[in-house]
């Protein structure tokens, strides 16, 4: 597991809540690069090999599109580059572009991180505090749908070798399939009825449920988590004054560059770094640590002998 | 009906007796509708009017389901789930769990997908989330009834720790009784809702003398009941091994004759299957399942493969029956090769395929509709399928159930109609799997009357069993199926009697004593006349 997952998941959830919100509502070139490079660094640290050639192959061709997309519809702006049809093809128009993509592709970037370090305990153990029922139900449910799914694969099984899809038509197969979910979902149904009798007999209709899970806050987590806090007070008390307005119609305005947004876009800029930063020294520590593991062998074999 | 507090009771009869009923009335909860008299006491209190908590902590029931039983969708938060309901704290929650999962050895696989674990695995963990709550008594209502033998014994062996560790009360109800019989303290025989017999098991195996139920004793207990001997029953093996010693050392060496068929028999048009250096695996990264694996079943004999679990031999049936295909090798059904059956005439007059779990094959409301659905793929006219349809299922024994929605039969029921259902396309080969799982001995009665049957018509059967008492009474041949392919063919009497662990009880008992006895039945004639 990731040494970042580890953090308490009510951190992680501020956490993620903070990035994705900024990434999305503060219009500031140097915030969404920020953003990007922090959700890239660590969105790669999370994948394999071939999972990170997917993601290059998915998510380059999809920020080209939207960054192209944005200059061939949208003629505002004061410099035109050339004309395509008639239109002004403008440079403040393929920068809006270039932003956009970089906006939506940090987000989509946090979010696939987030779905991997996120685990469906976590939110439970989320939602738990709040709601226990709906969380059982949220529990069931993810239990449930594998369940089907590999019901549906037998029974289908079962019925091809009794010749249930036996016209090679699609509309015939398809109708098969229907009616092979449909029993399947009856069987399941009846399957809860056993269910129910389970959670009944132990004693789910008793009073004061509490919700237990194996999370706890520690020392660590207090501490990144004010660091957290911290970041974001530093980068709001930056942008209230509205030193980070940007725009890009019809003149691409300047970037701020005095002190205010200079501190605003560090402290950002470590907020966007923070989970790969962390991932890198937890890394470097765990290497030490198991080198002490191999070094401690060596010694104890020596005394052995 | 006393039950001590400390004491492991088995309750067995056959299916639909009543046992079921009987337990779900001991548990408050979920006890049935209807009209009820008599009274049920914990503790000299009635059940009805014991604080909700102590009815739901103290007295804890495992059904036969091990997947429905199954609340949550990860391991730690179902062992949790009755202490969250009974408001306990984080940190005692903590603990409990910790040390009922470090008991039962769940540490492995605490932080999985329930979704993930083995039939076994789940039925320990249903068994390990209602220890937690501390329980006084165990009510298990056919626990082991869907595991295969492995599975069934490690649970049963994990119960009767429970009971010598903690003096846990445990009753229960059970098919299997080969295992649990010596272990338990007392016995009830139940027959129509009333229990006909009780005490301790000796007496009771005594007592069930020249009655039904005598069928589903341990084999050395038949043994001794069809033998007139004047002296205790025994229960386990060993017992059973002195028994014979002490009663019949003059008749030692005997043998039963052993009839070898094979080789004249085997010309080429008389084989209904046969694989040739099969080669198969699931994913292109994964590791062989089937691996050179041959096999040749002769036209109108019952072929049984035994093996353990997850050895392939389900994956086995799959290739024959061709819904996986191998990557290498070459499968004749009928002398024709499987490919050359186009757009499923494999499946209609050829071949039938019963799987593991009879349920899957049901898809209508009641079985007398997916009988007639069968039909229909057929394509036989509406006019004649009532007359189809009756005259299967007085040859199956269905008749009663032809109106019941396929889930609301035992075990033993729905596999029956399955097996009917499966007879109408009018298969020459069967491919059965595990055709006795969750079965009682009246029920294998049956099955084996049916199998032996359709033999008799000329129908070859292949089946793939845990059941090795089964095997041994129905086959003609078995097979064991190790690392990806058979190793070993023979007639059961030559087959089991090489074996000293694959056997059945009947072959352990009388090792040493007889030549090539591996049944029941075979003994008692050795040892009499």
């Amino acid at each position: 597991m990731k040494a970042f997952a580890k953090i308490h998941p009510f951190v992680l959830m501020i956490y993620f809540l903070t990035i994705v919100t900024v990434s999305m509502f503060v219009s500031n070139p140097v915030i969404k690069l920020l953003s990007l490079a922090g959700a890239f660094l660590f969105s790669f640290m999370l994948t394999d090999k071939k999972e990170k050639l997917e993601d290059i192959k998915f998510y380059l061709p999809l920020a080209l599109l939207i960054a192209v997309t944005n200059p061939l519809f949208s003629h505002n702006g004061e410099t035109p580059l050339f004309f395509m049809n008639g239109n002004a093809v403008t440079l403040e128009a393929v920068f809006y572009g270039i932003d956009i993509s970089v906006m939506i592709i940090s987000v989509m970037l946090w979010f696939k991180s987030c779905n991997i370090i996120m685990s469906s305990d976590k939110l439970i153990y989320l939602f738990g505090r709040i709601m226990p029922k709906t969380a059982l139900i949220i529990s069931m449910a993810i239990r449930f749908i594998p369940m089907l799914k590999r019901r549906i694969n037998e029974v289908s099984r079962a019925q091809k070798t009794m010749g249930l899809y036996s016209v090679q038509s699609y509309t015939d197969r398809l109708h098969s399939l229907v009616r092979v979910i449909s029993a399947v979902i009856g069987w399941s149904l009846e399957g809860a009825v056993e269910t129910s009798r389970s959670m009944k007999s132990r004693g789910y209709a008793l009073k004061g449920h509490t919700c237990y899970s194996d999370y706890k806050f520690t020392g660590k987590d207090t501490a990144i988590l004010s660091v957290f806090i911290s970041l974001t007070a530093l980068a709001f008390w930056g942008t209230s004054g509205g030193c980070l307005r940007f725009y890009f119609y019809p003149v691409i305005s300047e970037l701020n560059t005095d002190f205010r947004a200079v501190v605003t876009y560090s402290a950002f800029g470590v907020l966007a770094f923070f989970p790969f930063l962390f991932e890198v020294e937890e890394n470097i520590r765990w290497t030490y640590y198991r080198s002490k593991i191999s070094a401690l062998r060596t010694q104890e074999q020596k005394s052995r002998l | 009906m006393n039950i001590k507090s400390g004491s492991f009771n088995l309750v067995f009869g056959e299916s639909g007796c009543g046992k079921s009923t009987l337990f779900r009335l001991c548990k408050r909860e979920i006890s049935p509708n209807g009209k009820r008299s008599g009274n049920i006491l914990y503790k000299g209190t009635d059940i009805s009017i014991l604080e909700p908590k102590i009815s739901a902590c103290k007295i804890g029931f495992v059904g036969q389901k091990p997947d429905e039983q199954i609340v949550t969708d990860k391991v730690w938060h179902e062992l949790a789930f009755g202490l969250e309901n009974s408001g306990l704290k984080n940190t005692e929650i903590k603990s409990r769990v910790a040390e009922m999962s470090s008991y039962f050895g769940i540490n492995e696989w605490y932080h999985k997908n329930t979704d993930e674990l083995s039939g076994g695995q789940k039925q320990i963990l249903n068994l390990a989330s209602v220890m937690v709550m501390q329980p006084d008594i165990l009510i298990l209502d056919e626990p082991t009834s869907q595991l295969d033998p492995i599975a069934a014994s490690n649970f049963i062996e994990a119960l009767k720790k429970l009971n010598y560790d903690f003096g846990l009360t445990i009753l229960i109800a059970e098919h299997r009784l080969e295992e649990i019989f010596p272990v338990a303290d007392n016995a009830f025989a139940m027959e129509n809702g009333r229990i006909i017999f009780s005490g301790n098991p000796k007496n009771v195996c005594e007592k069930l003398k020249g009655n039904n139920l005598e069928m589903s004793l341990p084999t050395p207990s038949r043994v001794w009941s069809s033998l007139e001997v004047n002296c205790e029953c025994p229960l386990t093996v060993r017992d059973g091994r002195n028994f014979l010693r002490e009663n019949f050392p003059d008749k030692f060496g005997r043998e039963i004759s052993v009839k070898n068929e094979h080789g004249s028999s085997e010309s080429k048009n008389n084989t209904a299957i046969e694989a040739d250096g099969i080669f198969f695996r699931y994913g292109k990264k994964l590791p062989d399942i089937l691996e050179n694996m041959s096999l040749t079943v002769n036209k109108g004999e019952i072929f049984s493969i035994l093996g353990g679990n997850g050895c392939g031999k389900t994956t086995t049936l799959n290739i024959l029956s061709g819904i996986d295909i191998p990557y290498k090798g070459c499968i004749k059904i009928l002398g024709k090769k499987i490919n050359s059956y186009k757009n499923n005439s494999l499946y209609r007059n050829t071949l039938a395929y019963l799987p593991q779990n009879p349920m899957s094959v049901f898809i209508k409301t009641s079985v007398r509709e997916d009988l007639a659905d069968i039909l229909n793929v057929l394509d036989i006219p509406k006019n004649e399928q009532s007359y189809h349809i009756t005259d299967i299922s007085q040859k199956v024994g269905i008749s009663d159930f032809l109106g019941r929605h396929p889930y609301d039969l035992s075990g033993g029921e729905i596999q029956k109609c399955a097996i009917a259902k499966i007879l109408l396309t009018n298969p020459q080969i069967m491919l059965l799997d595990e055709p006795t799982k969750g079965m009682d001995a009246f029920y294998k009665n049956t099955l084996l009357t049916i199998m032996k049957a359709l033999k008799n018509e000329g129908k070859t059967i292949l089946m793939v069993t845990h059941d090795i008492e089964f095997a041994a009474e129905a086959s003609d041949r078995c097979a064991l199926f190790f690392d990806g392919g058979i190793v070993s063919y023979g007639v059961p009497n030559e087959f089991f009697s090489g074996n000293s662990f694959y056997t059945t009880s009947a072959g352990r008992m009388s090792r040493d004593f007889f030549k090539n006895a591996v049944l029941c039945s075979e003994i008692v004639r050795l040892c009499g006349g």
